[in-house]
């Protein structure tokens, strides 16, 4: 903040003599225009950083969940008690909904605060940017019912039941992956 | 399932004291002759002596301190038989000015109505700390209830030195915890027969920064507020295992507590939410999401809010989270929680599904359009016309003074509690407007407690306000009959937080449970009330002990106090 301000008296400074050279006297000066520029590559590099960084949460959680849902069906097909994968498998779903776990939470929360912000959270105050939103309120709230249900599942859970719950879980994931923001 | 047996324990019957505690009955006057409810509440506050002034920083609550406001809690400290209360305080400021250091009270319940001040007898005034909540057990199980204060600084654990003294302890047994501090609850968390801790923190903030902000939050387009809790850093829960030479260790990390997502926490409520035999932890959380940790009968907790059902509302967003109550509001024995929330946004009753599982009911209940324009604190589910069926209690009041300079929004600063009424299915009504003159003043509320003090077999409520004495509402409604279980474990018998009581009343079956702490940062009555309806007579009382014993009682007959003493 402060070197902008530095450029911007500097800039004041130089603008007396560039009336006097004949420049446009209402133009915004150059030298701003160039370091806003040069801002804004940044804001746009660091929002490209974290739409890739929140995919990327979102697909090592999406693997983990395929990776233990598949422990769970061996262990239903070997006719073993299945339930603590079942219940991995139902959290790892409700962190896709969250954009990560608690950890993650708290990041989301001082973004929120700055106005910027991709997910549900943002959605819900209206602070997002369009095109920017990974997790919808809407695919929030799926994957969190399908999370419950999976929970629910718990002992009784079978590999029919399982895939049935984790199709919705694809379709919603596949959902997050259907466009990029402009300039991915 | 009503009976746990997780973790090989067995549930067999105990040997018990029981006797029957007869009231005066009750006066004709208070029966109802239509079958239906007649709510009245009284405030007798002021001629009952409770006439505390609880501070609230600076009047235009300048920082979140100034108007999070304070608990109060009932215990008998003295072991009369007559409730009493505890208050907890704030600072008054001006600017930056400290005004005065508000101090906690404690008030002894006369058994007429009325309450002597024993605070500097019993040397419990806070010590000029900015209080925040209270939290009651006896925690080193010598048949005495201590007192847990929490605060904008270091935690005060006051040991009842059951001689009308109490001696602070906190530092000595290792919890003092400095930090913003609010909700807190003692429970037996690893089953090993102690009493383990809970302390919910809010924000992370000095008092240099306290008394020097001023509002910067745009409210509205039209106003500055206090900032936060957006923007500001959430401080960490923390839990406190028992050791066996009567100190604490913080072992949060270790039995999976770690407030990894910073929340905002405020209300904290212990019981057993899954009906498996071991205590679970519910924490409200201001703006994120709640948590839900199941205790896995091993001494270690899961966070099973986001997959449970009980972290957001139903549209799958975090609310602010500021009070909660347990209860069952459809009479299937299944816990159900009721969590506040801030203005312009319902308060959430989550009703239990089993196994730990909740769904948000507020919509189809009633709760949700009757809740949606106050901001909401401290709550009770309680039977408060006793006809058999759990209400809710809520206070309510903003945190922005300045609202009431924008009456196009259409909230105010102070605003009136609120009475829902339940029908019996678990659909509520507003019944506030008809609860007589106690539900009609405006305040700007905060804790709430309930509790039979003066043991006539109705619930009153003691609610806690911004720069203001509490309120004690006297329950003269008229409504039907009413058993109060009270557990008693001797000395040394590891004490009744957690117990369950489930009583049977012909077809209608109602539970309850001790609790330390509950509701915004207050403790209800320790013992467990219910409404009888026209029913005379109970046909059955199962008390289910923290050890996983129980006790059964028969054909009890109703209008009494029934004590349930658990033999050694």
């Amino acid at each position: 903040m402060k070197r902008v301000l530095l450029t911007g008296l500097c800039v004041l400074v130089m603008m007396s003599g560039a009336v006097d050279a004949g420049m446009d006297a209402t133009a915004t000066p150059r030298p701003l225009v160039d370091t806003y520029d040069s801002l804004a590559d940044t804001i746009l590099a660091a929002k490209k950083t974290e739409w890739n960084l929140v995919h990327s949460i979102l697909g090592g959680t999406y693997s983990h969940a395929e990776g233990v849902l598949a422990q769970a069906v061996s262990k239903i097909e070997a006719g073993q008690d299945a339930s603590a994968e079942v219940e991995r498998v139902a959290a790892l779903v409700a962190q896709l909904g969250n954009e990560g776990d608690a950890s993650v939470a708290a990041v989301r929360k001082r973004l929120l605060e700055g106005g910027h912000h991709h997910n549900a959270a943002g959605e819900e105050q209206g602070i997002y940017d369009d095109g920017f939103v990974i997790v919808t309120r809407a695919s929030k709230k799926a994957l969190l019912d399908v999370s419950k249900r999976i929970a629910k599942l718990g002992k009784s859970a079978t590999v029919d039941s399982l895939n049935a719950e984790w199709d919705k879980v694809k379709k919603e994931f596949g959902k997050m992956h259907a466009g990029t923001p402009m300039g991915h | 399932m009503l009976f746990g047996d997780k973790g090989g324990r067995r549930l067999f019957a105990v040997p018990v004291l029981v006797w029957l505690v007869a009231c005066a009955p009750v006066p004709p006057e208070k029966r109802s002759s239509r079958g239906t409810s007649e709510f009245r509440f009284v405030d007798v506050a002021a001629e009952a002596g409770l006439t505390r002034v609880l501070w609230a920083g600076r009047p235009d609550k300048d920082h979140l301190l100034d108007s999070a406001g304070t608990g109060a809690g009932w215990l008998d400290y003295d072991r009369d038989g007559w409730l009493d209360v505890y208050l907890v305080n704030g600072w008054r400021l001006s600017g930056d000015e400290v005004l005065e250091r508000g101090r906690n009270a404690l008030y002894r319940n006369l058994g007429d109505g009325t309450f002597e001040d024993v605070t500097d007898r019993a040397g419990v005034d806070g010590g000029g700390l900015w209080g925040s909540g209270v939290a009651v057990a006896d925690y080193d199980d010598d048949g005495w209830p201590d007192l847990l204060v929490t605060n904008f600084g270091p935690t005060r654990l006051y040991r009842n030195l059951g001689d009308g003294t109490f001696e602070d302890v906190a530092r000595e047994v290792g919890i003092e915890a400095p930090d913003w501090n609010t909700g807190a609850a003692f429970f037996d968390a690893d089953g090993d027969g102690d009493l383990d801790l809970y302390v919910a923190a809010y924000i992370e903030a000095t008092i240099e920064q306290v008394l020097s902000t001023t509002p910067t939050l745009d409210w509205k387009g039209v106003d500055k507020v206090a900032f936060g809790p957006f923007g500001l850093t959430g401080a960490s829960d923390r839990f406190f295992l028992r050791l066996d030479d009567g100190t604490f260790r913080e072992a949060t990390d270790e039995v999976g507590m770690r407030d990894r997502a910073r929340g905002f926490g405020f209300g904290v409520r212990a019981a057993d939410f899954d009906l498996d035999g071991d205590l679970d932890l519910y924490v409200a959380n201001d703006s994120d999401a709640n948590y839900l940790y199941r205790n896995d009968g091993d001494g270690t907790f899961t966070d099973t809010g986001l997959w449970s059902g009980a972290a957001f509302d139903v549209n799958g967003a975090a609310q602010a989270g500021m009070g909660v109550a347990l209860g069952d509001v459809n009479r299937d024995l299944l816990p159900d929680l009721f969590v506040t929330n801030f203005a312009e946004d319902f308060s959430t009753l989550y009703v239990g599904e089993g196994d730990g599982f909740f769904r948000d009911a507020s919509d189809g209940s009633g709760v949700g359009a009757a809740t949606f324009v106050p901001l909401s604190w401290g709550t009770v589910m309680a039977d408060l016309d006793n006809d058999g069926d759990h209400d809710i209690v809520i206070a309510n009041g903003h945190i922005y003074p300045q609202v009431d300079r924008h009456p196009q929004f259409g909230m105010t600063y102070a605003q009136r509690n609120q009475l829902l009424e339940n029908g019996g299915n678990g659909h509520f009504t507003e019944a506030g407007d008809r609860a007589g003159p106690g539900f009609e003043p405006a305040l700007s509320s905060r804790g709430i407690a309930a509790a039979d003090y003066d043991n006539d077999g109705d619930l009153d409520l003691l609610i806690t306000a911004l720069d203001e004495p509490p309120t004690l509402l006297r329950n003269d409604s008229v409504g039907g009959g009413w058993l109060t279980v009270e557990p008693r474990v001797p000395a040394g018998g590891g004490g009744v937080v957690g117990t369950r009581v489930v009583v049977t009343v012909g077809e209608r079956r109602m539970s309850g449970d001790v609790s330390s702490g509950g509701s915004f940062l207050s403790v209800h009555d320790p013992r467990v009330h219910f409404g009888l309806g026209s029913a005379g007579r109970v046909d059955r009382v199962e008390v289910l002990w923290p050890d996983g014993s129980t006790s059964v009682e028969t054909d009890v007959p109703g209008n009494r106090f029934l004590v349930v003493e658990k033999s050694p």
